[in-house]
C-alpha cells in the first residue's frame, strides 16, 4: 500500500514534471499536441480547485451556525448572500447581462459585490496614511534615504507635485527607470532562481509537502 | 432612471457606508457587510465555475462533441475532491502530484528564459557606444534609461543587491561596502514602492467617493445623504451601548 | 505630556478625516492641473496608433472590483483608442470575479462607439487555470474558448477570422492587478508565441514591472490612475482618471505633510529627551 499511497504520486510528479519541462525544447507536432491537451486539462482541473477552495468556507460557517457560536448570525448572512447569488446566477444562466440588459445576477454583482469589494480595499487608504504618520521616521541613514525617495516619487507622480517642484517628475522617472529597476531586477533574478530550485526539488521528490493530508 | 438602478444605488451606498464605518470602530454594521461580501463573492465564483467549467468546458464538449479525452481531467479533478472522504483522502495525492508536477515542469524553462536569461542579458549591455567620427563614447544622459551612465548604475545596483542577499559569504571588508551599497539601492526601491502604493490606495478611495458623489444625485433620491445620516446615527447609538470598550489605537 | 509627544499620539481618526476631506473636496471642486505624459504610457499609445486597420488587439482584463478605480479607466481608454483605430478587439479575463466588470466595460464602450459584437469585437469571458489558459491560447484559441461569454461558438466568428492562436495577435495588453497578470502573459505567452505586448497595472505593481519594461519584454506600461489619466489625455477624452487626479494630488500632498510633521515632532521629542 505504501507504494500506491506514497511512491506512485512521487513517480507521477517526476514523469509529469520532466515531460513538461522537456516539451519546451521539443517543437515536434506530437509534443505541441501534448502541450495543448495538458493545458486544456489544467483549465478543467482549475475549476475543481476553485470548488475545493470554497468548500472549506462552507464547512467552517456551517459548524458555527450549528453550534450557535458567537457571531453565528453573521454566518447566516454569509449563507444568505451566497445562496441568493447562486439562485440569481443560475436563473440568469451565469450571465451578468443578456442583450445589454442587466440580469438579477448582474444586479447583485454591480450593486453588491463591486461596492463591497471596492470599499473593503479603499479603507486601506486611511490606514496607509495613519501608518505613514506614525512610523515613517528618519531614525537612521537608510530610513532617511527611503523617506526621501518616497517623497520624491509621491510628488513626481501627481500634477500638483510636478507643479510645485517641476524637477520631481524627472527625478522620480529616473528613480523608477534606473534605481528601482535595478533592485527589482536583482530580486526577480533571485526569486526566479529560487523558484526553479524549488520546482526541481518538487520534481525529484525532495520537496513533498504538497502531498499533505490523508492517512498513509 | 429604472427602479433597479435606484434600488441598486441605495444598496450600493448603504453597503459602502457600512464598510467605511469600520474607520470609526469595529461594529455590527461593518461585520454584516463583511460577511455579505464573502457570501456574495463565493456565490459568484460558484456560479461562474458551474457555467464556465461544468457547462461549457465539460458537458457540452463531452456530450455534444464527444471529446471523451476530457474525462481524464474530470477524473483528476474528482480525485482532488476525494480529500473530503477520510478513507479515500490519499487518492487526492494523485491529482496533486499531477498538477504540481506539470506546473513545475511548465514553469522551469519559461522562468529561466524570461526572468533569468533575459534579465541578465539586459544588465550586461555595452557600457560605451562606437559613434562614427567621434570614436568610443560614454553617454551621460541620466534621463535616458539606455545611456552609458545608467547602464553602469543598473549593473552596480543588480550586482550589489544580489550580493547583499547572498549570505554564503560573510559581508566583511570590500564585501561590506558592496552589501551596504545594495542596502541603499534597496531603500530607494522601497521608497519608490511606498510612493506608488500610496498612489494605488488613494486611487481606490477616490473611486469609491466618486461613486458616492454620483449617488448623491436627486435622480436616485440622494441615498448618499440619507444613508450617511442613518449610518452615523446608528454608530452613535451603538457607541453608547459599547461605551465601556475604548476605541482602538494604531 | 509634551506637545510633540501628544501630536505623535494623535487619534488616528483625525488623520482619517484629513485624508477623507483631501479626497472629497477636489472631487467636488476640481482644478484640472495639466498631466505630463511619460514615455512608457506613450509607447503603448504609439504602438496602437501604428497598427493598421483590422489588426487583432487582445485585451486581457485581469482585475476585479478591488482595483476598479485604477484599471477600469485604463481599459475604457484603451478600448476607445482601439475602436477609433478600427482594430479587431478580442477581450477576456483571467480573474473570475472580474468577469462582470469586463463585460460591462466592453459592452459600454462598444455601445458608445457603435461597434458590433462578434464583427468588431468579442468578449471571450473567463476561464480557470490562469497560466494554463495563456499557454493553451498560444496553442489553439478555440480549444481554450470553444464559446464566447454569451455561449456562441467562437469558431466562425467574423472578428476572429484568420486568428487561430496567440501567434496571430498583433498587439496584446494585459491590465493586471496581480497574478495572473502582465508577468504571466509574458512568461507563458509572449516568450514562446512572439506577439508584441504592453502592460497596464495597479500602482502597487508598477515598480515591479520596470525590469520587464527596460529589457523590452513589454513595450510600454500604464501604471495606476496616473497612467490611466495620461492615456486619457493622449486620446483626448477626459474620463474618470483625469477627474480623479486632483484628488490624487491633494492626498499625496497631505501624506507628504503628515510625514514631515511626524518627523518634525519626532526630532523635537528626541532633542527634548536628550536635553532632559
Amino acid at each position: 500500500m505504501i507504494v500506491l499511497r506514497r511512491q506512485l504520486p512521487l513517480v507521477i510528479t517526476l514523469i509529469a514534471g520532466l515531460t513538461m519541462a522537456g516539451q519546451y525544447y521539443v517543437p515536434h507536432p506530437a509534443s505541441e499536441e501534448l502541450l495543448t491537451s495538458v493545458t486544456k486539462w489544467l483549465q478543467i482541473i482549475g475549476g475543481f480547485a476553485l470548488v475545493l477552495g470554497v468548500s472549506s468556507l462552507f464547512h467552517q460557517h456551517a459548524v458555527k451556525i450549528r453550534r450557535r457560536e458567537a457571531g453565528w448570525g453573521y454566518s447566516l448572512v454569509l449563507y444568505a448572500g451566497m445562496v441568493g447569488t447562486i439562485v440569481a446566477g443560475l436563473w440568469a444562466d451565469g450571465k451578468e447581462s443578456l442583450d445589454g440588459v442587466l440580469t438579477a445576477f448582474g444586479w447583485v454583482y454591480n450593486y453588491m459585490m463591486v461596492p463591497l469589494q471596492g470599499t473593503m480595499f479603499a479603507i486601506l487608504a486611511f490606514f496607509i496614511a495613519s501608518a505613514a504618520y506614525r512610523s515613517f521616521r528618519a531614525r537612521s541613514r537608510e530610513a532617511a534615504v527611503l523617506l526621501v525617495a518616497a517623497v520624491i516619487v509621491m510628488m513626481g507622480r501627481v500634477p500638483l507635485g510636478e507643479y510645485v517642484l517641476p524637477v520631481s517628475g524627472d527625478i522620480s522617472q529616473w528613480i523608477l527607470n534606473v534605481l528601482n529597476a535595478s533592485v527589482r531586477r536583482a530580486i526577480l533574478i533571485g526569486v526566479s532562481l529560487g523558484a526553479v530550485a524549488l520546482s526541481l526539488k518538487i520534481i525529484f521528490g525532495v520537496e513533498r509537502s504538497y502531498l499533505g493530508g490523508g492517512k498513509e | 432612471m429604472s427602479v433597479e438602478s435606484i434600488i441598486g444605488a441605495w444598496v450600493a451606498t448603504g453597503l459602502t457606508l457600512f464598510i467605511f464605518s469600520f474607520l470609526y470602530r469595529d461594529n455590527p454594521l461593518f461585520k454584516l457587510a463583511e460577511h455579505l461580501y464573502v457570501g456574495v463573492s463565493v456565490g459568484y465564483t460558484i456560479v461562474k465555475t458551474y457555467d464556465t467549467v461544468l457547462v461549457h468546458l465539460i458537458w457540452k464538449p463531452i456530450v455534444e462533441q464527444h471529446e471523451w479525452s476530457l474525462l481524464i481531467p474530470v477524473l483528476i479533478g474528482t480525485l482532488m475532491l476525494a480529500r473530503y472522504v477520510p478513507q479515500a483522502a490519499w487518492l487526492s495525492r494523485y491529482a496533486f502530484a499531477f498538477i504540481v508536477g506539470v506546473g513545475a515542469g511548465l514553469a522551469i524553462p519559461r522562468t529561466i528564459s524570461s526572468f533569468i536569461l533575459k534579465q541578465v542579458e539586459d544588465t550586461v549591455r555595452p557600457l560605451v557606444a562606437l559613434v562614427p567620427g567621434e570614436g568610443v563614447v560614454l553617454t551621460w544622459d541620466l534621463l535616458n534609461p539606455a545611456s552609458g551612465v545608467n547602464t553602469i548604475i543598473i549593473l552596480l545596483g543588480v550586482s550589489s543587491v544580489l550580493f547583499y542577499f547572498f549570505f554564503s559569504v560573510e559581508h566583511r571588508g570590500p564585501g561590506k561596502v558592496v552589501a551596504r551599497t545594495g542596502i541603499f539601492f534597496l531603500m530607494i526601491a522601497f521608497g519608490a514602492a511606498f510612493g506608488y502604493t500610496v498612489m494605488a490606495r488613494m486611487s481606490l478611495l477616490i473611486g469609491r467617493l466618486t461613486d458616492l458623489i454620483g449617488y448623491a444625485d436627486e435622480a436616485y433620491g440622494r441615498p448618499t445623504l440619507w444613508l450617511t445620516v442613518l449610518t452615523v446615527s446608528m454608530l452613535l447609538l451603538l457607541s453608547r451601548r459599547l461605551k465601556s470598550e475604548p476605541p482602538q489605537e494604531g | 505630556m509634551r506637545i510633540a509627544e501628544r501630536m505623535l499620539k494623535i487619534d488616528r481618526r483625525i488623520i482619517f478625516l484629513i485624508i477623507g476631506l483631501c479626497t472629497l473636496v477636489p472631487l467636488l471642486y476640481p482644478v484640472g492641473l495639466p498631466i505630463k505624459i511619460s514615455p512608457e504610457v506613450r509607447a503603448v499609445y504609439d504602438y496602437i496608433e501604428s497598427l493598421p486597420e483590422g489588426s487583432v488587439f487582445l485585451l486581457s482584463l485581469d482585475f476585479d472590483p478591488s482595483s476598479k478605480p485604477e484599471l477600469y479607466p485604463q481599459a475604457v481608454a484603451l478600448l476607445h483608442h482601439a475602436f477609433r483605430k478600427n482594430l479587431r478587439v478580442v477581450a477576456m479575463t483571467l480573474w473570475v470575479s472580474g468577469t462582470g466588470l469586463a463585460d460591462q466595460i466592453i459592452s459600454q464602450v462598444a455601445r458608445e462607439t457603435g461597434k458590433e459584437d462578434t464583427k468588431d469585437y468579442v468578449f471571450l469571458g473567463w476561464s480557470p487555470g490562469g497560466t494554463a489558459v495563456i499557454i493553451n491560447m498560444g496553442q489553439n484559441l478555440y480549444t481554450t474558448f470553444p464559446s464566447d461569454y454569451h455561449g456562441r461558438p467562437t469558431k466562425g466568428l467574423p472578428v476572429l477570422e484568420g486568428v487561430n492562436s496567440l501567434r496571430d495577435v498583433d498587439y496584446a495588453v494585459s491590465l493586471g492587478a496581480g497574478n495572473p497578470g502582465v508577468e504571466a502573459w509574458y512568461v507563458f505567452g509572449k516568450d514562446k508565441y512572439k506577439f508584441e505586448m504592453g502592460g497596464g497595472c495597479t500602482g502597487v505593481m508598477a515598480p515591479g514591472l520596470y525590469p520587464l519594461l527596460r529589457s523590452g519584454q513589454i513595450n510600454g506600461l500604464i501604471g495606476g490612475l496616473r497612467g490611466a489619466a495620461e492615456y486619457e489625455s493622449l486620446i483626448g477624452r477626459k474620463g474618470q482618471a483625469i477627474a480623479g487626479m486632483d484628488a490624487q494630488s491633494a492626498t499625496h500632498m497631505a501624506i507628504i505633510v503628515l510625514v514631515m510633521l511626524c518627523n518634525l515632532f519626532y526630532f523635537v521629542l528626541r532633542r527634548q529627551q536628550q536635553a532632559s
